[in-house]
Parts: C-alpha cells; sequence; structure tokens
C-alpha cells in the first residue's frame, strides 16, 4: 500500500508540477502505438486520433487492430503495445493473476454498456412458445431467461448441455450472460482451481469464441447462444441467423465495459504522457457524446463512417449506424430507441470508479475464477491498485483550464464509489462498499462467511 | 546476312522464353518469323486458344453460379465485384499517400493544395445532400414496397393465429369434458388420449401452418431492394470522400508537418524571451530546462514520418521480405545439412528420423512454438538492440520488423527447409558413379571434389528442391500471417474476414488473386534461377 500511495503522489507530483509549467505536457514518449478489438466501444481511442486530439497533446499514435483479446494482452505486456483497448475485467485479471500475470493500471473507462445476447433463430421461436407474450414484431422488454429455462432443462434431460459463447473469461459479456442466465435460475457453470474452463456444475456450457466469428459460430450451431459487444449483435440481425433478445443495459443499467488499460511499469515511466492520453480520450468521449438541443447525438454519423474504415472496425456503416446512433434492432421488424445503449461520455461514465473495479472481482469470486475467499479490504485495495483516478483528474484539470470541458463534467470529489444501485435484471442491490455482503445477496455462485 | 540476323532475334527470343517457362508463346513467335505457318497456326489454336477460351469459360461459370449461392454473409461475389474491391483497396492506399504527402507540404504549395482540397469539400458537400435526398426517397419506397407486401401476409397470419385460437381452445375444452368424465365415473382412457393427442397434433400443425407464412413474412423482408442498397453505397462513399478531406485539410493546417514546426519554433522562442526576463536562479533553470526539451521536440518533428495505415501494398511488401528471410535461412540450413546426408550414409540414417517425424508436422504448430521460443529473447522488443538496428535500415526499417515478423519467418523457415533438405541430398547421392571415378583418377582432394564434381552435378536437383521450398514457404507465410497477426496479406485476409462487411468477401478473393499471381511470379523466378544454374539445361520447366 505505501509503495502505491507513494507512486501515487509522484503522479500527482509530477501532474502539478506540468500544471504550473506549461500548456504542453512534458512527455516522455511521443510516439505511441495501441492496440484494439474491431468493436465499435474502440471509437474513443480511433476518435482522438482521427479527429486529432493525441496530435493536440504532441503525440503521434499508430492504432493496430489485434486478433483476440488474449494477444492484446500478451503485446501491452511485452511493450509491443504501449496501451490497449481492453475489457474491464482484465486490467484486474491480470493484476490478481487469474490467467496471464501483470500488472496493468487503467485511468480511463472507454464506455457504458453496449453489448447484447443474441440467441439463434430456432431458439427464439422455443422461446416464443414457451412464452406467447414474446410472439409478436415486438416483444415487451427486458426479456429475462425464464422462458430458455425449460430449453435448458429439456436439453440437459436428454444429456445434452447447450453451448454458449461469450469473448473471454474474464470479460464483461461472460459475467453478463452469467447473470442473465442465473438470474432465471439456470446455472452457467463454476470455475474451479481444476476446471478453467468454467464448466463445473453448470446446466449449460459456456465457452469462449472471439466477437467476430461468433455470427459464424451461431449459424453453424457450435453456439445457440452469445454474449457479445456490438457491431456483432446487429450483424447478427442483418445476416437473419439470430435474434439479440436483451442488451447489457437491461442487465444492469450502465454498467461499464471496456477501458484503456496501460502496465503498471509503463505508467510509472510515463506519468505526463498518461496524462496527455487520458486528455485525449477524455475529448474524444465527450465529441461522441455530445448532443444537440433536442437531446439528439450529433456526432455519432461520422463516428460510424470512421469506424466503417477498414483498418479500424471494418464493418458496413449502415451495421454499424444501427446500435451507434441511439438505435438498436432486436429484429428486423423491431426498431427500438436506446439512446444509452453506448455512452461514451455522460454520468461520469469515463472516470475510473473503484466500484466498477469492485463489482468485477465479486464476479470473479461469484464465479469461482477467484478462487479464495477474500476479505472486504482485500477487493478494496485490488480496486485501488488497477484503477489511477487521481491520473483522471489530473488531465481532466488541464482540460478544464484550457476550455475543454466544464466544471459538471468530471465528479471532483468523489471517494470513487457509484451510489448503491439495484438497476439490475434481478433487482439486487449492489453497493460497492459491502463486496462479501453483495456476494452473499446471490442464490447462485459462491458465497464467503468469515 | 539479314536472314542470320533475324533467326539470331527469333532464337534469342525464343531461348527467354525457354527459359522463363513461357514456351506456350512459342508458335507466335515463330509465326512472326514466317516459320511453318500453318503448323504454328495450329498449336496456337490448341495451347493457346483453347486454354483461353476454357479460363474464359470458367469465368463465366463463376459469374453464373455465384449469385445463385447465396450465403448468410451475402452473395458469393462475381469477377466484377472481386474487381472492384481491388479498386478500393487501391483507393486506401491512394489517399493514404495523399494524406502523407500533404502532412510533408510545405509553403505555397500547401497553401495552394489547402485551397484545392476546400473547394473539392464544398463540391463533395453538394453531393453528399443529394446523396441523402436520393437515399430518403428510396428508403421511403422501400417502406411502402414493404408494406404493401406484408400487410396482407401479416393480416393473413393474424386471422389464422386468432382462428387456431380459437380451435386450440375448443381441443382443449374438449379434452377437459373427456376429462371431467372420469369425476363422473363414465370416463373412457382411450376418449382422453385421443382428445389430447389430437389437440397436440393441432397445435403443432397449427405451428407449421403459422410458420410458412412466418418464413414467408422474412423473406420479403430480407430481400435486398437494390436501389437503396446502390443510393445507400453511394452515400456512404460521399460520406468516407468528405472524412478524407477533411483529414487533408487537418494535414495540411495543424497536423502539418512543417506547420508543427513552426508552432514549436513559436513557443521556443516565447521560452527564450522568458529565459532572457529571468531574475531568479529557479526560474532561470526551469526555464532553460524548458528551453532544451523544446528544442529536443523540434528535432524531433523535423524527421516526423507519417503514421500510416496499412495498406494491402505495403502488406505484400511485407510478405515478400517475410517470405525470402524464411526461405534463406532454409536455403541455408537445408544446403549443407542435405550434401552431408547425400555423402554419408551415416549422417543420412541419424537425420532421417528427424526428418520424418517434422517433416509432416502443420506450420500452424510451429508458429506457436516459435511464438513462445522466440518471444523469449526478446522480452522488451521496443528497446531490443536487434529491433532498434533493423528499424534504422533504410529499405527494412519502413516495413516495420517485429517478432510477429520474426516468427513469422522462422514459420517459414521451418517448413521450407525440408523439399530442399531431401531434394539436395538426393541431387548428392545420385551423382552419377563416372564422375566420382573421374574424381579419382585426379585424385582430387575433399575440396575440389565438393566444389567441381558434387555440388555442380547436385545443382539442378537442389535448386529443384528451392523451387518447391519457396512455393512452400510462400503458401505457409499466408497461414502463419493470418494467426500471429503479423502484417501482411495473411493478416490481410484475416482482418477482412473479421470485418464481416459487405465487400469482405469480395476482398478475399480478391487476396486469394494476389496471393495466387504473387505465387506463380515466385516460382517462375525460380525456374529463370534453375535454368540458369543447369549446364546441361535439361527439361526444368513446366
Amino acid at each position: 500500500m505505501n509503495i502505491l500511495k507513494r507512486s501515487i503522489v509522484t503522479i500527482t507530483a509530477a501532474a502539478s508540477a506540468a500544471l504550473t509549467q506549461a500548456e504542453l505536457l512534458d512527455l516522455e514518449k511521443d510516439e505511441l502505438k495501441f492496440g484494439f478489438i474491431k468493436l465499435t466501444d474502440c471509437a474513443p481511442i480511433v476518435i482522438a486520433k482521427e479527429k486529432g486530439y493525441f496530435e493536440d497533446e504532441g503525440l503521434q499514435v499508430e492504432v493496430i487492430a489485434q486478433p483476440n483479446w488474449k494477444q492484446l494482452l500478451d503485446n501491452v505486456i511485452n511493450g509491443e503495445l504501449d496501451g490497449a483497448h481492453m475489457l474491464s475485467g482484465q486490467p484486474i485479471a491480470a493484476t490478481i493473476g487469474f490467467g496471464t500475470k501483470a500488472h496493468i493500471v487503467t485511468p480511463y473507462t472507454l464506455d457504458l454498456n453496449g453489448n447484447g445476447i443474441t440467441v439463434s433463430n430456432d431458439i427464439w421461436k422455443q422461446m416464443q412458445e414457451n412464452d406467447p407474450e414474446l410472439d409478436t414484431d415486438t416483444p415487451p422488454h427486458p426479456i429475462t431467461a425464464d422462458s430458455l429455462k425449460p430449453i435448458v432443462d429439456e436439453a440437459k434431460d436428454e444429456g445434452k448441455l447447450l453451448p454458449m459463447g461469450m469473448v473471454f473469461p474474464v470479460s464483461t459479456h461472460n459475467y453478463e450472460i452469467r447473470y442473465w442466465l442465473a438470474a432465471a435460475g439456470i446455472h452457467p457453470g463454476m470455475y474451479t482451481s481444476t476446471d478453467i474452463k468454467g464448466f463445473t456444475g453448470g446446466d449449460i456450457e459456456l465457452s469462449t469464441t472471439p466477437p467476430p466469428q461468433m455470427p459464424a459460430t451461431l449459424e453453424s450451431g457450435k453456439n445457440v447462444a452469445y454474449c457479445v459487444g456490438e457491431p456483432w449483435n446487429q450483424q447478427a440481425v442483418a445476416k437473419g441467423i439470430g435474434v439479440p433478445v436483451t442488451t447489457n443495459y437491461d442487465i444492469w443499467k450502465n454498467n461499464p465495459e471496456k477501458v484503456f488499460g496501460v502496465t503498471k511499469k509503463w505508467a510509472d515511466e510515463n506519468p505526463n504522457t498518461l496524462i496527455a492520453v487520458t486528455k485525449a480520450l477524455i475529448r474524444a468521449g465527450k465529441w461522441l457524446d455530445e448532443t444537440d438541443d433536442d437531446g439528439d447525438l450529433v456526432n455519432r454519423e461520422e463516428a460510424c463512417t470512421i469506424l466503417s474504415k477498414k483498418n479500424y472496425v471494418g464493418a458496413d456503416y449502415d451495421v454499424l449506424k444501427n446500435s451507434m446512433t441511439g438505435f438498436f434492432y432486436f429484429q428486423k421488424s423491431d426498431k427500438r430507441e436506446m439512446p444509452d445503449f453506448n455512452v461514451f461520455f455522460k454520468y461520469h461514465s469515463t472516470y475510473p470508479w473503484y466500484s466498477d473495479g469492485v463489482w468485477f472481482l465479486t464476479q470473479m469470486r461469484r464465479w469461482g475464477q477467484i478462487t479464495e475467499p477474500k476479505t472486504e479490504e482485500w477487493y478494496h485495495e485490488t480496486a485501488k491498485e488497477v484503477y489511477l483516478p487521481e491520473v483522471y483528474l489530473a488531465a481532466a484539470k488541464h482540460l478544464l483550464e484550457e476550455g475543454y470541458i466544464a466544471e459538471e463534467d468530471v465528479p471532483w470529489d468523489t471517494d470513487g464509489y457509484k451510489e448503491p444501485t439495484s438497476d439490475f435484471i434481478d433487482g439486487i442491490t449492489y453497493d460497492g462498499k459491502d463486496p462479501v455482503g453483495y456476494l452473499n445477496s446471490h442464490e447462485i455462485g459462491n458465497k464467503d462467511t468469515f | 546476312m539479314a536472314d542470320k540476323t533475324t533467326d539470331e532475334i527469333k532464337y534469342r527470343i525464343l531461348r527467354y522464353l525457354d527459359i522463363t517457362g513461357f514456351t506456350v508463346f512459342d508458335p507466335i513467335v515463330r509465326l512472326c518469323f514466317g516459320e511453318e505457318p500453318k503448323k504454328q497456326v495450329e498449336s496456337i489454336a490448341k495451347f493457346l486458344i483453347v486454354p483461353i477460351i476454357f479460363v474464359a469459360i470458367c469465368v463465366g461459370v463463376w459469374w453464373k453460379v455465384a449469385p445463385e449461392h447465396k450465403t448468410k454473409s451475402g452473395e458469393v461475389p462475381t469477377p466484377d465485384v472481386v474487381f472492384e474491391s481491388a479498386v478500393i483497396n487501391d483507393t486506401f492506399s491512394k489517399r493514404e499517400k495523399m494524406k502523407e504527402s500533404d502532412f510533408l507540404l510545405v509553403g505555397s504549395e500547401r497553401e495552394e493544395t489547402l485551397a484545392e482540397v476546400e473547394k473539392a469539400i464544398v463540391e463533395n458537400d453538394v453531393l453528399v445532400v443529394e446523396y441523402k435526398a436520393k437515399l430518403a426517397k428510396h428508403e421511403a419506397d422501400y417502406e411502402a414496397k414493404l408494406e404493401e407486401q406484408l400487410s396482407p401476409l401479416q393480416a393473413n397470419l393474424a386471422k389464422l393465429k386468432a382462428k387456431n385460437k380459437e380451435l386450440a381452445a375448443e381441443l382443449k375444452a374438449a379434452s377437459a369434458v373427456e376429462a371431467e368424465k372420469f369425476e363422473n365415473g363414465n370416463g373412457s382412457k382411450e376418449g382422453l388420449l385421443a382428445a389430447l393427442r389430437a389437440e397436440t397434433e393441432f397445435k403443432d400443425a397449427s405451428r407449421i401452418d403459422e410458420g410458412i407464412i412466418k418464413d414467408k413474412i422474412d423473406a420479403i423482408r430480407s430481400e435486398k431492394y437494390k436501389p437503396m442498397e446502390e443510393a445507400r453505397l453511394d452515400l456512404s462513399a460521399a460520406n468516407n470522400e468528405a472524412q478524407f478531406l477533411s483529414k487533408r485539410v487537418d494535414f495540411l493546417t495543424r497536423a502539418n508537418r512543417s506547420m508543427k514546426v513552426e508552432v514549436a519554433k513559436e513557443k521556443l522562442e516565447a521560452s527564450l524571451a522568458k529565459l532572457d526576463d529571468a531574475t531568479t536562479a529557479k526560474a532561470a533553470l526551469s526555464e532553460s530546462k524548458k528551453v532544451i526539451r523544446q528544442e529536443d521536440s523540434i528535432t524531433r518533428l523535423e524527421e516526423q514520418k507519417y503514421a500510416s495505415a496499412m495498406t494491402v501494398y505495403m502488406q505484400i511488401k511485407r510478405s515478400l521480405f517475410t517470405v525470402f528471410i524464411g526461405f534463406l535461412v532454409a536455403a541455408a540450413i537445408a544446403i549443407p545439412v542435405g550434401v552431408l546426408c547425400g555423402l554419408s550414409k551415416i549422417a543420412m540414417a541419424c537425420l532421417t528420423p528427424i526428418i520424418s517425424i517434422f517433416k509432416p508436422v502443420s506450420p500452424v504448430v510451429w508458429l506457436l512454438i516459435f511464438q513462445i521460443v522466440v518471444g523469449a529473447f526478446f522480452p522488451d522488443p521496443e528497446s531490443h538492440p536487434f529491433f532498434l538496428l533493423m528499424n534504422k535500415l533504410p529499405f527494412i526499417g519502413s516495413l516495420g520488423v517485429n517478432p510477429a515478423l520474426i516468427f513469422s519467418a522462422c514459420t517459414v523457415a521451418m517448413c521450407a527447409v525440408w523439399p530442399a533438405l531431401v531434394n539436395t541430398a538426393l541431387g548428392v547421392s545420385s551423382i552419377d558413379q563416372d564422375h566420382i571415378n573421374v574424381a579419382r583418377v585426379l585424385r582430387l582432394g575433399f575440396w575440389d571434389r565438393l566444389t567441381k564434381i558434387i555440388i555442380p552435378s547436385a545443382l539442378p536437383l537442389v535448386f529443384a528442391g528451392l523451387r518447391i521450398s519457396l512455393g512452400v514457404g510462400w503458401m505457409v507465410l499466408i497461414a502463419a500471417e493470418a494467426l500471429s497477426s503479423s502484417d501482411g496479406l495473411g493478416k490481410f485476409v484475416w482482418d477482412e474476414y473479421q470485418n464481416g462487411s459487405s465487400f469482405s468477401f469480395a476482398n478475399i478473393l480478391y487476396a486469394c488473386f494476389v496471393v495466387g499471381i504473387i505465387g506463380f511470379l515466385l516460382d517462375r523466378m525460380m525456374i529463370i534461377l534453375q535454368r540458369f544454374v543447369s549446364f546441361d539445361g535439361g527439361e526444368t520447366s513446366l
């Protein structure tokens, strides 16, 4: 803890020193390489490059697509990349040593929401039979997994576990689809020290599939359902191979999705560069969420044009546009307004909240990725090792002085914990300050008592 | 005399054709020189025209069959779509080039270009508005058309559903009645079972009936409305152009290198002025530190390069570089080891198990192994001296040598080594006994025997092996790049697969042709080399 505090002090000291000097930060490194996965929520990084926000900070940035999350993380750890678009769970898991071990930190949350759960046409038909209310062009939302349970049970009676897909063991998608299933009493399976695939005791088989391959696995029957980010749910609708039944907005309203991660070593060696990068990202996030007087998002179409370039996400403009401009197609006939499907700046979303980190830790414990019971202090300390609000605030302070953001855009005096919320699909309240109590409030999954 | 020169020219051309392996064109040359016209015309017809017609038929079949096969990812692209994707890739790389030149422009040239670009923006904006209106119209048309087609079906479906529901309720009531009979004591097993069966049968049947209409509705919904699709493509092209032009403006103004340097210089001057005014030691120190830093940043800015996105041409270049590295490594291992194996039966016996076990191993496995093994040598590639050196070299530096390239090249080498090795060994061990006897008679030393007898006579087979190796290497490389995401054609294909856009399929086919044509050219290159080293000019070409 002491070392940590000291490093925080040095970072803030460096920041305040820079403040008094000049508007351009004293960069330790000005040619950077960032990695990303082809998903719409890499937008802040791409926009910061394309709109010249990195250049305003004196940074020359290359943005490079990575084939999968593992390789992305490996490239950040081995120094091939300076930083990357990461799953929120990735820095945490790497830091506590689940999977590849390395101390990764994050000063910036890229976005909220943005995932969906898609089921195959066949499963959708069966769900409609189980719940006739779903058998219309515009079924009422949120759709729970209750109508899926009989299908799962039937398959299980036949000695078959339905195969489902998520993108990475420590991804938000994994926790979200597990949460959704468990909320309806379907056991998604536990990780144990010997079962690193997470199948133990499950009613289904949830395995890893890289996002771009999701639609193909659904079509071939390798998966009957998957949880993934955009554009891969809209792609399923566009190609007519599946039906998105719910989005993570319904599972947990305004949940944190991706972060910008760098290694601790890199952050310590390049404190000012990290602040400069965070500045550019904050501006990009604000640009993405800019609205006109009617509350319509004004820059999203341009963002889609940029993202549809083949060196970025590369999917069709129209597919990207579906979810990015505040709409979401649940079926071809079912287009709904979802203004908060992707949140890049609103609701203080880009601030690195400790409570977000704690939530992911509780899920890792709930599903057995963390094999030992942990004390409440451990949750808080681990979150503080990964999230760097001090860097965020230093960057925000510069931007405020330069006039790019407003006073109310940033939660200046927060202790890093969001207000308790019960905006979950099962209505259970989450209070970041009470991780163990939250863990014990769930039916399915590990519970800890001390 | 004149005859002699024309003959000479003729034979020279024929010889070139022979060396390069294009003997198919022989008859044309001979015909031009008036040699046995009838025979030449006949062989042109047989070996040139017929194949051309055959290929044309193949393309025709492709053109005809492709649209018939509808996949969920869209139709199989026809040749014209593939060609279009080649054009799109070309445009992409032209735009990158343009941005780069904008980034480097200075002085009045920059201003002139800026004016041009600004004019183009105005023109393009007009187009965007026009296309938007067009798209809106087509979208409205489509909606109307869809509504027109769907409403009767939807009405039918609703009617059918209502009717089925009614009937289902009746049947349910009937089974309830049957069940009630049990309460009264006059129930019959058969009656209840029959009623229940009728109920489930009806349910299944009505589900199928409803399903038919639902499928029809789905089919209509997924039908594409051509004018709207085209309008969309037009609009997105115009939007892309707008995006490109605004980026150009950026590169001509604030992101321009000379402009950036200018701004930095102004700042430097300001700092220098401040340094002059400094009164305290502390202020002077901090200002002078700033000056030094700013000077550094100016030197860096002056040499800054444009960070270009990977274009397909850059990827081709990098792939070729990687395959040659791998191939050279393979040759450097295969030839000496092959000679050793050919010379010594014991060496052959020692190596046979290794060769036979590792030869059939898939490149994918090798790649993963090298990724782990080679990765260990470069814990921090950014500052590793090898890469620093590589990236300073004139041509190679621009390719961005990184660990991914190294292990792709290693994989190529690993898979390409076997054909060359086996062929070399075979070439050496099957030397004519007469030659060896001659060497014995002449009492040549080992070295002389090796360089004067063994290698020259084994050379044709060595090169035949190398030719196969290069072919294998090229094939393996594409897979290795796709898997390791080392920039190159393999990554191009993989990225396209991941993009899943409407042009992805066409782009993959385009890459297929690019890879094929380059592979063909590499093979021809090896044939030429092979012909040059074969002292007997034997039959080595296709």
